[in-house]
């Protein structure tokens, strides 16, 4: 692992990524204890600007809540929907494509044209139509966002698998009588895995930018504040109060590029950058 | 019915025109009115039937009160505050049995056939009392119309009907559709009604879904020297920001039902091309309400829905989720409608602390930390304003120990879930107020309205007192007692709160100051533009 | 031209089985849906009575068992049938064919503007990899890559059709302008300037980091050291060695990003009031027109299998070492 932490450390933007979401993420973990209040309290006059009123630095928006606190909790809405939707497809994708390329014959095949089927969907549409069915809640949004993104790691997870398969580790297992189940999660999924991983960073933004448009569309969840949520709501007020879309569009933004980074240094540390889909 | 504005908390400086040629000629005799030109204004949505006589709803009259005309509309100064329009009189009989319409005469079709009394009692006979969604009710006791003469139709009921009833629904229930065209078809699938004909100031010229409703001149108009315009057209913009900025860059020319938000109109006002008219909705009055599932054996509880309202602090969505273009409401009728408007109710002044006591009364105490109950909250999506006023409602039960959680549909889902499936406690509705309380408020609390009927009582509420009184002033011909009976039931009403009205307020409209007599009349927006022109 | 016919017919079998797959995973998702296109329907009459709700579902066939719809719709597929649209009250087919050009013409323009101006900025970018303008350019793709197209599209709109007047803000042509012929093309041009922008620019980042990427390899590769040896200039090894090789990948990402730029011209229509293939899937949601949905996923599903196709097809014609069958299996 150490080589890895070198090289990573050794690519700057990497570098910027990771101290950018550790800023958030500390920004998401420490919300409840910097800022106590509800996101949602209507706490002052409506429209304030910011840097006006010392209590909001940030301004408050239409109905009066605290933009700050917004801002604040929507980084932890925000980045969990971005990283649930990342496990899930990650978790998804990793199993279909080990199990795909363990197993071959009939059973890969199957599973392939399901990715196939997956894959020539448009990942918003599928969410467009999956939160509409199941009604707009953050759970909802994470599965639908998760099911238009598990075919890029379950591809890539098959092929890894494909070639650790016939490696001399995995033979060795064989021969000593391990269970095919065992010789999968012990031997070959953690050697198949990194590569995977790589693909969260792209995952994540995507998930983030989807459950804003979402929001566009009125399909955001009316219980939590996210940033995408903040924007489509401000935007209607893009003239009179340009900061209420600006001020979230920036948490957006940094978030974005910074796990864009975040992946970038660790597909380098990984030193497969070479590799595509 | 008589007309008064809606009193604004918010002056709104000198920015805003009081439109309306009729009253206050802005140009005065020295500028001719232009003949011609077209006009572009904004279209949030398409319906899917653009035939009035069927969807008396304010999308449809939108776009189609242009091409089909009702037999009056609503107006500032004519008598019993109407104005003529296929009927030039009508007149009731002593016992209430009877109402005589006499019509206009000269009056051709678009297709050119003339326009008879065959035609009223066709629209009145087949379409109105069977398939309208207001003149179900409204005309549920008409037996026949009788036509004398080609230019009489006598409406004959079987229990004695207000006149007064019928005057005020004329602008809503009345859309004439030509007979020659529907008799002996499937009037609800008829092709006519995606493509109007009409008597209209304007003829249906074609609708390009997703881009467009063009309407053109209709070259033999009744009205003498109308239609001023040539041409209108409603430009589809899904997106309000959209909206306004299509009207910022000169591209539309009127965007109406406050398509432009409440919060942008300061910064438009101070635009130079572009004036903000509140007139124009006096008889459109929206009543923001708060229904009520009365199964959930909590709500149930009259304490319990009168601490909810006493925990709505009104002024502050007046001022905040309105913006100030609204006004308190205290009961069922709205403060605009004075003729049954009653102030004399129980009134649930903003008081965190009674209402808590109130919940403690009932026997929801305070659960240390812990919410008293959770309901679940159902805004409706039809406006920006609901779903603001589910936010802070949100809020305001949270101050009184109540949780709730948000549920968000879009339209579909949220009327399938409020008025079919039941499945809501407390829920944020629009209601409209159209000029009588039986047209469109007493069936938000009337009991045994059937499952699945949209914007009535389906919270399960039922009160023999009150369904008493609505059956009675249903067919009370005597006006003062009909009135008198309608305050009582504003009385009744805010003493058990089925429902709890919460504000009452009116659309604005955003127009370029090129367009002449914008709001001269209280159901402009959706009445037949035939006197509209653009100058300059 | 032969292994271009024999890549097309190995394409279009395989992708049977998966449209088979597409249709019954939409068909179950709408089973799921609560409320159908009667609701809606009569939410649009403004209410109406049961006994016309049980009639309304009869003619559209919704009263039949859920498994007699699905051999009914896939028997009418096979027709070419895409089925009756409820809220059009027209055939789905003809809804669909009227709006897809719209949405071609996005997708199209906007995917040229981001392949040409991304591989161009990504050479730039990649030509002194970590300089100053590497750094600006992958930063400020990015930051366009993160902004929401709505907001995007809006700011667009204010800065270029209120504030300049240069552009119009919305649709898709002049309405009723009675132009025609190449009057109309240049109208249907202007209309989509922003809206391609829009779309277009935040598919820019992708290319770009990857052009740069891509040449960030051929760097390390034998012949452009050999070339630097020979001593060439940076610019002539740029243009003529590395970026050359580079570009190959791009054209693959062009088949990859068809789906996702499908997806994102359903918000960018709705900002633009595009009538177009992107919002008929959203006003087919707020329908609950279940038929028209199933039919605009099929037919976008069909679309991305094309755009990969000829995407192969290209790109068997630009790299004369991949093989057909290799194409095929990738």
């Amino acid at each position: 692992m150490k080589p890895l932490l070198r090289r990573f450390a050794s690519s700057p933007e990497g570098v910027a990524g990771a101290l950018i979401l550790l800023l958030l993420a500390f920004a998401a973990v420490l919300a409840p204890m910097i800022l106590p209040g509800d996101p949602a309290a209507i706490v002052g006059r409506p429209l304030l600007p910011p840097f006006a009123d010392a209590s909001f630095p940030l301004g408050t928006d239409q109905l009066g809540r605290d933009v700050l606190t917004r801002l604040v909790y929507g980084s932890q809405a925000s980045l969990t929907v971005g990283f649930s939707s990342a496990v899930v497809a990650i978790v998804v994708g990793t199993l279909v494509g080990t199990v795909a390329g363990l197993t071959g014959g009939l059973v890969d095949e199957g599973l392939m044209r399901v990715v196939d089927a997956f894959q020539i969907v448009p990942g918003f549409l599928l969410a467009l139509a999956f939160v509409s069915v199941a009604g707009p809640s953050l759970a909802v949004i994470v599965l639908a966002i998760g099911l238009g993104a598990w075919t890029g790691p379950a591809r890539l997870a098959r092929a890894e698998v494909l070639s650790i398969r016939e490696r001399d580790y995995v033979a060795a297992a064989r021969v000593v009588g391990m269970h095919p189940a065992e010789i999968a999660f012990r031997e070959v999924l953690p050697n198949a895995l990194p590569p995977v991983l790589s693909l969260v960073s792209v995952i994540v933004a995507a998930a983030v930018l989807i459950e804003a448009a979402l929001s566009f569309l009125g399909l955001g969840d009316p219980n939590s504040v996210t940033w995408g949520g903040m924007i489509a709501e401000g935007r209607n007020l893009l003239r009179s109060a340009p900061f209420l879309s600006i001020i979230p569009g920036l948490g957006l933004v940094s978030a974005v590029v910074g796990v864009y980074l975040f992946g970038e240094g660790l597909v380098e540390g990984l030193s497969i950058r070479g590799r595509r889909l | 019915m008589s007309i008064s504005e809606i009193s604004r908390r918010r002056l709104l400086g000198g920015t805003v025109i009081l439109a309306g040629g009729a009253l206050l000629p802005r140009f005065g005799f020295a500028q001719e009115v232009m003949q011609g030109g077209r006009l572009v204004v904004a279209a949030d949505s398409e319906p899917r039937n653009l035939n009035p006589a069927i969807v008396a709803s304010n999308g449809v009259f939108y776009i189609a009160s242009k091409v089909i005309e009702p037999l009056a509309e609503a107006s500032f100064d004519g008598p019993d505050g109407l104005a003529p329009r296929l009927a030039t009189s009508w007149e009731g009989s002593e016992d209430g049995l009877s109402i005589t319409f006499r019509l206009r005469e000269g009056v051709a079709w678009h297709d050119g056939e003339p326009f008879t009394s065959a035609d009223v009692a066709f629209s009145a006979m087949e379409v109105w009392k069977p398939l309208q969604n207001i003149g179900r009710s409204v005309l549920a006791n008409l037996e026949s119309v009788e036509t004398p003469d080609e230019m009489t139709a006598v409406f004959k009921f079987s229990e004695p009907t207000p006149l007064q009833l019928i005057r005020n629904a004329l602008p809503v229930v009345s859309s004439v559709l030509p007979r020659h065209l529907y008799e002996g078809t499937d009037i609800a699938a008829n092709p006519a009604n995606n493509a109007p004909v009409g008597t209209g100031p304007f003829v249906f010229a074609e609708h390009r879904p997703g881009e467009y409703y063009r309407l053109t001149r209709n070259e033999s108009y009744w009205g003498e020297g109308q239609p001023k315009l040539d041409e209108v057209i409603f430009r589809v913009l899904p997106d309000r920001a959209g909206a306004a900025a299509a009207l910022e860059a000169g591209e539309i020319q009127l965007a109406a039902f406050s398509q432009v938000p409440l919060s942008d109109l300061d910064r438009i006002s101070g635009n130079s091309e572009l004036e903000v008219v509140t007139k124009g909705y006096e008889a459109l009055t929206y009543q923001l309400i708060v229904e009520i599932n009365h199964r959930n054996e909590i709500l149930n509880n009259l304490k319990v829905r009168q601490a909810i309202a006493h925990a709505i602090d009104r002024s502050f969505v007046v001022d905040t989720v309105f913006l100030g273009y609204a006004a308190e409401a205290t009961g069922p009728v709205p403060k605009n409608a004075p003729e049954f408007y009653e102030p004399d109710v129980a009134l649930y002044p903003f008081d965190v602390e009674k209402a808590r006591s109130l919940l403690d009364e009932a026997g929801y105490p305070e659960n240390d930390g812990g919410p008293r109950f959770s309901i679940r909250l159902l805004p409706a999506p039809f406006f920006s304003e609901t779903r603001a006023m589910g936010d802070y409602l949100k809020q305001a039960l949270a101050a009184i120990g109540i949780e709730a959680e948000l549920v968000s549909n879009d339209a579909p889902g949220h009327l399938s879930a409020v008025y079919k499936d039941h499945d809501f406690d407390l829920s944020i509705g629009a209601a409209v107020f159209r000029g009588d309380p039986a047209i469109s408020t007493t069936n938000l609390v009337q009991s045994g309205i059937p499952d699945g009927t949209f914007f009535s009582n389906q919270g399960g509420y039922a009160n023999p007192g009150i369904d008493e009184i609505i059956a009675e002033a249903l067919v009370t011909i005597d006006t003062q007692k009909r009135i008198e009976l309608y305050n009582e039931f504003q009385k009744l009403v805010t003493e058990d709160l089925p429902l709890i009205n919460v504000a009452d307020w009116g659309f604005t409209s955003v127009a370029s100051v090129d367009v002449e007599n914008v709001g001269n009349n209280p159901r402009w927006v959706v009445s037949n533009w035939s006197d509209t022109a653009i100058s300059g | 031209m032969h292994r271009a016919w024999r890549l097309t017919k190995r394409r279009l079998i395989a992708s049977i089985p998966v449209l088979a797959i597409v249709i019954l995973g939409t068909f179950l998702l709408m089973e799921l849906a609560p409320g159908d296109a009667v609701d809606a329907y009569l939410v649009s009459l403004g209410g109406g009575d049961s006994g016309l709700a049980e009639d309304l579902r009869q003619s559209y066939g919704l009263d039949q068992s859920a498994l007699s719809r699905l051999w009914l719709y896939v028997s009418s597929l096979a027709r070419l049938d895409l089925g009756w649209s409820i809220i059009f009250n027209r055939p789905i087919l003809d809804v669909v064919l009227e709006r897809l050009p719209n949405t071609l013409w996005l997708m199209g323009s906007a995917t040229a503007l981001a392949f040409t101006l991304g591989s161009l900025l990504g050479i730039v970018a990649g030509a002194r990899p970590g300089s100053a303008l590497d750094r600006v350019l992958s930063i400020g793709s990015l930051t366009l890559y993160a902004v929401p197209g709505f907001w995007l599209g809006l700011v667009l709109i204010l800065v270029f059709s209120v504030q300049l007047r240069w552009l119009p803000t919305s649709g898709i042509e002049t309405i009723a302008s009675g132009k025609a012929g190449i009057a109309r093309a240049l109208d249907i041009a202007r209309h989509l300037v922003l809206p391609v922008a829009s779309l277009g620019f935040i598919y820019l980042a992708l290319f770009l980091r990857m052009m740069r990427a891509g040449m960030g390899e051929v760097w390390r590769q034998d012949f452009v050291l050999a070339a630097k040896a020979k001593g060439l200039s940076r610019w002539r090894i740029v243009v003529h060695h590395v970026a050359r090789n580079a570009l190959l990948p791009l054209v693959t990402m062009l088949g990859l990003q068809a789906a996702t730029m499908l997806g994102g011209s359903v918000v960018i229509e709705s900002v633009f009031a595009i009538p177009g293939f992107g919002r008929l899937a959203q006003e087919a949601v707020a329908g609950r027109d279940a038929p028209l949905l199933m039919a605009v996923i099929i037919v976008s599903a069909v679309l991305v299998i094309i755009v990969n196709l000829l995407v192969d097809i290209a790109y068997a014609w630009l790299d004369p070492r991949v093989g057909s069958s290799e194409v095929a299996s990738k």
